[in-house]
């Protein structure tokens, strides 16, 4: 079998999860013998014109995005969005909760005519997303696992259960017992809790598990001493296209 | 059973055998002819199940579709569903796979002897009913009528079509089918399964009903017996559920307090009637 | 002076430990095995860990964050690792150390009662008998706090069984008590040379619950016949967020996944298992997609059940063990006190309508 070509686009994002890939150091010569690397801006400058798996990092936010992200489609085998912009829009999409105009003016003053921008989409908005690495940024063992996994030519494991699950299984001292704030018991695991692990509350970086009681998840915030809004408002730091009211 | 393979396992541990036939019925299902190591032979019951082991890939409960007097092998047939069984479409005649098994509750053939035997099968019902399809064949004799009703969603779902022309051609087995959705080269009946039971003459007394498909069809299919006046204590039902560990462990398989993998996936009607999660 | 005539714990031959003489015994507990304690964990917590030093270990914790389960069926465990060029695999190896679980409570010795049921039902399980050979534990009392109910469910304090010592904190020390032959051996092995203090005038007052059951545990199992389609279920879905932690932390519960995990070279890798539970979302779903218990109200039901009913109907005993766990770790601040006894009052009102 030849080696996967593997390709790494970057849309609206910090571009922190790439820097994250690169971190993966002591796994970088192993990684190149699984796949072929063949475009990596942070990395290299080759591109080649088809891929076996593209992994789009950054949310869809301009017009040029979009047809970007539909010629990546054409010329890939699979696609996998990789971090929380791409994954469902990320701290990016909270901008889509305020009027277009007043973002723009705010973010570029007069200039604002030069950048064309559109509400931030997800990248599964607007093409097939084949798998999905979430988080801001990604983990490196999920990055590692999925790329594992497509190698081998199999569906890579996804969590769609709360992070309490990772913090039970590490025995960690509750953070919501402290006093903090913390997302956990609603928002996706696959990171093994690593802010609760480490003295920080969760986020909800990787977005919130599906069938979600979401008046209860407000209920029990609000049991811990935080209100509706800050409740809802935190929800929406990566949430934004996923919280209604 | 001398040889058999229950007795010789650690729980979790697969035994790594060989896969020695791979036949595609459709183009979500293929079957495979499984040998294990050391001519072993399986054991099983018509109904049982195995997981399959793929390392890398997992596990997954597949049930037996091939009769227990086919020896030494087995078959299952493998719908293309996920991590594993899509893994498993891509290997060939020679691989190896692992076997753990067989588990749960089968048919009681023995009960059924003398009695006339209705097949009800939806969909890829009809695999884990090939056992038991295939055994009375085998067993002929023992058997009074044998009543085989199947029922696709489209004609190219239909399985194992080399023995539905067989079982179509003898004179010792009634077939009927139908499909919900036809094509255009459809000749046959159309509708949904329960459109096959009210037209059949039934000696209820003496019929045993055994009941797979798709968790939707137990209701309809239990209505449509229970018109004809079929006594519970005749209806079997064989229930799928995520049977993860096979050995009554994992939980995943629970319906209310009953593990599939150990009291199913065949439950006697009277008992599944009980359970407020079965059907 | 009070105890349960169950306990016996009057009958019994005991010392009295001092601090000092209680802390040379932990570390002649050291010399023998390894000894596995509460130890402080964060800033108000507890947990269950290897003693490295005996200033380490609490005696007087309320409970500890996971039960004494994981050293018997741990978070995370190799089932095997495997090698998939070569079609072979290897168990994993599970040593057998002498281990001591030192300070523990009677619940939750009753927890590991409870599992020890659960693994040798049907196909007892190899890991954890294995994990379960060698294990002495030595109990301690506890004042129940306002999650403690074990009362409840017919566990008392002092409950010793499965204990081979058992101590009662007392001025300045504990009484130590023979509860078994094993315990008999440790003490007349720690007291050579030593003039331990044999037998005195002790007093154990009867510790009061603050949470407690409306009905006797005898008549819970009688409730669960006729609340399966109780309102009270949907009423706690409405507050319940299903993150699983009731599921992870109770001592009775066993349900776990497995998954394969391959290393960067590929061929190789281990199949794991992780603590599961049945509030996760996609715990009862099949390959085809299906899910069978969806809503949060049918899966809370189902967790009740298992406590209550599905294997009391079968063991005879009820499967929880009124740590508390499920309830002060609970996110949404739901009780499962609360839960039974909304499910009694509901019972009892209806047994009155049928009478009239």
């Amino acid at each position: 079998m030849s080696k996967p070509k593997v390709a790494f686009f970057d849309f609206t994002s910090c571009e922190g999860c790439q820097l994250n890939k690169l971190n993966l150091e002591n796994d970088l010569l192993s990684i190149l013998e699984l796949v072929d690397i063949v475009e990596f801006r942070e990395a290299m400058d080759d591109k080649a014109d088809e891929y076996d798996i593209a992994f789009i990092e950054g949310s869809i936010s301009t017009p040029t995005c979009v047809e970007r992200i539909h010629d990546i489609r054409r010329r890939t085998k699979i696609l996998v969005a990789l971090g929380a912009c791409a994954v469902n829009g990320g701290i990016n999409a909270m901008k889509n909760l305020y009027p277009a105009d007043w973002v723009k003016e705010e973010v570029y003053g007069e200039d604002k005519y030069l950048f064309p921008s559109i509400p931030v989409q997800p990248v599964s908005a607007l093409v097939k997303v084949d798998y999905e690495i979430r988080g801001c940024p990604m983990s490196t063992p999920e990055f590692l696992h999925v790329l594992k996994s497509l190698v081998l030519g199999r569906k890579p494991e996804s969590f769609d259960y709360a992070v309490c699950v990772e913090c039970k299984l590490k025995e960690n001292e509750c953070v919501l017992d402290k006093g903090m704030f913390c997302l956990g018991p609603i928002s996706r695991a696959g990171c093994d809790a690593i802010c609760p692990s480490n003295g920080q509350y969760c986020t909800g970086c990787r977005g919130l598990v599906s069938n979600i009681n979401e008046n209860g998840a407000v209920d029990m915030l609000k049991q811990h001493g935080f209100s509706e809004k800050e409740a809802l408002n935190r929800m929406r730091l990566y949430c934004a296209n996923d919280i209604e009211n | 059973m001398e040889n058999t393979a229950i007795e010789k396992q650690d729980l979790y541990y697969p035994m790594m055998s060989e896969i020695v036939k791979v036949e595609t019925l459709t183009n979500l299902e293929k079957r495979f002819e499984i040998a294990l190591p050391d001519n072993q032979i399986l054991g099983h019951l018509p109904g049982q199940f195995v997981e399959v082991s793929i390392f890398g890939y997992g596990e997954a409960p597949i049930s037996i579709c091939s009769s227990p007097t086919k020896m030494p092998n087995f078959d299952l047939t493998v719908r293309n569903a996920g991590k594993l069984t899509d893994k498993m479409h891509s290997m060939k005649e020679g691989s190896k796979i692992g076997i753990r098994g067989p588990y749960g509750n089968g048919f009681d053939v023995t009960k059924f002897e003398g009695k006339d035997i209705l097949f009800v099968c939806g969909g890829i019902g009809l695999a884990p009913l090939k056992s038991l399809i295939d055994y009375t064949i085998a067993k002929r004799q023992k058997y009074g009528r044998i009543i085989i009703l199947y029922g696709t969603k489209n004609p190219s779902e239909i399985l194992f079509k080399e023995d539905i022309k067989m079982w179509q051609g003898s004179k010792e087995i009634e077939f009927h089918m139908t499909v919900d959705k036809p094509d255009e080269y459809w000749k046959g009946n159309t509708g949904v399964i329960t459109t096959l039971i009210p037209p059949i003459d039934l000696d209820i007394s003496n019929t045993i009903a055994t009941v797979v498909g798709p968790p939707i069809m137990y209701k309809f299919v239990i209505m449509s017996l229970k018109g004809k006046r079929m006594p519970d204590e005749n209806i079997y039902l064989s229930l799928e559920r995520r049977m993860k560990c096979g050995v009554g462990k994992c939980g995943h398989c629970q319906i209310n307090d009953t593990y599939v993998c150990q009291d199913g996936p065949v439950f006697h009607y009277p008992h599944a009637k009980q359970l407020e999660e079965a059907i | 002076m009070y105890y349960d005539s169950n306990t016996g714990l009057n009958k019994m031959k005991r010392y009295y430990f001092d601090q000092p003489t209680t802390d040379k015994f932990v570390e002649f507990l050291m010399t023998q095995a390894e000894v596995i304690a509460p130890q402080k964990k964060g800033d108000a917590s507890y947990s269950y860990e290897v003693v490295t030093s005996g200033k380490d270990i609490v005696y007087d914790y309320p409970r500890t964050i996971q039960p004494l389960k994981k050293y018997f069926l741990p978070p995370r465990e190799t089932l095997l690792s495997f090698d998939s060029k070569n079609n072979e695999f290897k168990k994993t190896d599970i040593a057998l150390n002498n281990r001591i679980f030192f300070a523990i409570h009677s619940y939750e010795m009753q927890g590991i009662k409870r599992l020890d049921y659960s693994f040798t039902q049907g196909n007892p399980e190899f890991n954890y008998l294995q994990r379960r050979e060698n294990s002495i534990f030595i109990g301690i009392s506890f004042n129940p706090d306002k999650w403690h109910f074990t009362k409840s469910v017919g566990i008392s304090i002092e409950e010793v069984e499965r204990f081979s010592l058992y101590f009662e904190p007392v001025d300045n020390g504990f009484l130590v008590f023979e509860v078994d032959d094993t315990g008999k051996e440790l003490i007349s092995k720690f007291g050579n040379g030593l003039s331990l203090d044999a037998s005195m005038d002790f007093e154990v007052r009867e510790k009061e619950f603050k949470t407690k059951i409306k009905y006797h545990y005898n008549r819970l199992p009688q409730v669960f016949e006729h609340v399966y389609n109780s309102k009270v279920w949907s009423d706690i879905a409405q507050k319940c967020v299903g993150c699983g932690t009731c599921n992870l932390l109770c001592p009775t519960c066993y349900c776990f996944d497995v998954r394969d995990e391959v290393e960067l070279e590929i061929s190789k890798g281990k199949r794991e298992r992780f603590w599961d539970g049945c509030m996760l979302n996609e715990f009862a779903e099949v390959a085809g997609g299906e899910n069978f218990r969806e809503k949060l109200s049918s899966r809370t039901r189902h967790r009740l059940h298992r406590k209550f009913k599905y294997i009391t109907d079968h063991s005879g005993e009820l499967h929880c063990v009124g740590c508390g766990r499920c309830t002060k770790y609970c996110p949404a601040n739901i009780s499962i006190v609360e839960i039974i006894n909304n499910l009694i009052e509901e019972y009892s009102d209806h047994q009155k309508e049928q009478i009239i």
